[in-house]
């Protein structure tokens, strides 16, 4: 049984009173919910926090999910509408789509590569994981969820488009930028 | 010579994201760029950082916490509860549909039927087609009625205890009493004018 329908068929399970059904589902994507969060809180017990809260309004909302979608999908845009309530309530400003996402370094449209010297390649690779991880926080939030979305979670950019309802190419250039921030911000001393 | 590659293909070259072809045109870019070949070798290791974050630690038991936050789905007081309200709504329903086909107050209704029961069973048969035909209407919306109310009460009772939600369900009913009792007064002025 593949993955979407086991997930289908444990939803209906748990429609129907069977709260093993939605245990599974709790421990099934614990750990990629709570890596999702812990990247965009950038606290540990924030994110456990509020992968339980969750998990919670996914059980409250089972009957709005439609088996023609992937329920990873649905799970991560309630997850998703959670980290835009928190980024609102904490007054964090959200991009809009139309204003220049360079993070403050200037212009990152897609361009020729810079012929520039390696920053990046005189580190060992765990090297570039820690400063990645520090750097992360610095990234705006509309350009790490994306990345996290992508890169720790592994949704494809078409996915990605779905959770946020953003066009492919508007995703595929958030998640660009937030590599190149990352690339200078690794790189810098 | 091909132009160089921008910076956002050269990681979707990383991550597989090209197609065949512009992945054949790149490579074979590559080997006649230094430029390229540099920008290649400065993000792969960074690609590789990228997809291979360590995870979150959770907490042994997390799924435990999680469903122990999680209310009775099932719960036996919101079935009788659920029961309880339907059938007081079809009775009610049923009463007033009599109540407004028949033309007559429902204290006559009974009184009629009463007598057509006592008096012989031909002058009950077409008081029997009409109650039926209505009950049939009756019993239909009703029934559309029922799954709405499940439905709702279903993630009603996901966010209430099952004490709030029985609070409600009789102040419902009180307040739905309230109207029907406000309508036939309204309906018995009618008759005395």
């Amino acid at each position: 049984m593949s993955s979407m329908t086991d997930d289908i068929r444990l939803v209906e399970l748990a429609l129907k009173g069977d709260r093993e059904a939605f245990e599974v589902i709790v421990r099934r994507y614990e750990q990629p919910l709570a890596n999702y969060l812990g990247r965009l809180t950038g606290e540990r017990e924030t994110a456990l926090d509020f992968a339980q809260d969750i998990f919670l309004k996914a059980y409250a909302s089972l009957n709005s999910y439609r088996p023609a979608y992937k329920f990873s999908t649905w799970l991560f845009k309630i997850a998703s509408n959670h980290m835009i309530d928190h980024w609102r309530r904490k007054k964090i400003p959200l991009i809009s789509l139309d204003q220049p996402l360079d993070g403050g370094d200037g212009s990152l449209t897609p361009q020729i590569p810079d012929p520039g010297p390696s920053v990046v390649r005189k580190f060992e690779l765990a090297e570039i994981r820690t400063r990645i991880e520090r750097a992360l926080e610095s990234v705006p939030e509309a350009l790490r969820e994306v990345f996290v979305l992508r890169h720790v979670n592994e949704f494809s950019y078409e996915e990605i488009a779905d959770i946020k309802g953003l066009p492919v190419g508007t995703v595929k250039n958030r998640v660009f930028q937030a590599k190149e921030i990352l690339r200078r911000r690794v790189g810098a001393p | 010579m091909m132009s160089c590659f921008s910076a956002d293909r050269i990681y979707l070259y990383l991550e597989g994201e090209l197609g065949p072809d512009d992945r054949r045109a790149f490579e074979e870019h590559l080997g006649s760029c230094p430029i390229c070949r540099d920008a290649l070798e400065e993000r792969r290791p960074l690609h590789q950082a990228f997809t291979s974050l360590p995870p979150l630690e959770i907490p042994l038991g997390f799924a435990r916490a999680v469903m122990a936050r999680i209310p009775e789905r099932t719960g036996t007081a919101l079935s009788r509860a659920a029961a309880f309200a339907t059938g007081a709504l079809a009775l009610m329903a049923g009463l007033l549909a009599l109540h407004f086909l028949l033309g007559k107050s429902l204290a006559d209704t009974l009184i009629q039927a009463i007598r057509s029961l006592t008096g012989g069973f031909g002058g009950l048969l077409p008081l029997l087609a009409k109650v039926l035909k209505s009950a049939a209407l009756v019993l239909e919306i009703l029934y559309e009625l029922a799954s709405a109310l499940a439905g709702g009460l279903r993630i009603l009772f996901s966010y209430l205890g099952p004490g709030t939600l029985g609070l409600i369900l009789s102040l419902g009913s009180l307040l739905l009493l309230l109207l029907l009792f406000g309508a036939k007064r309204l309906l018995s002025l009618g008759e005395k004018t």
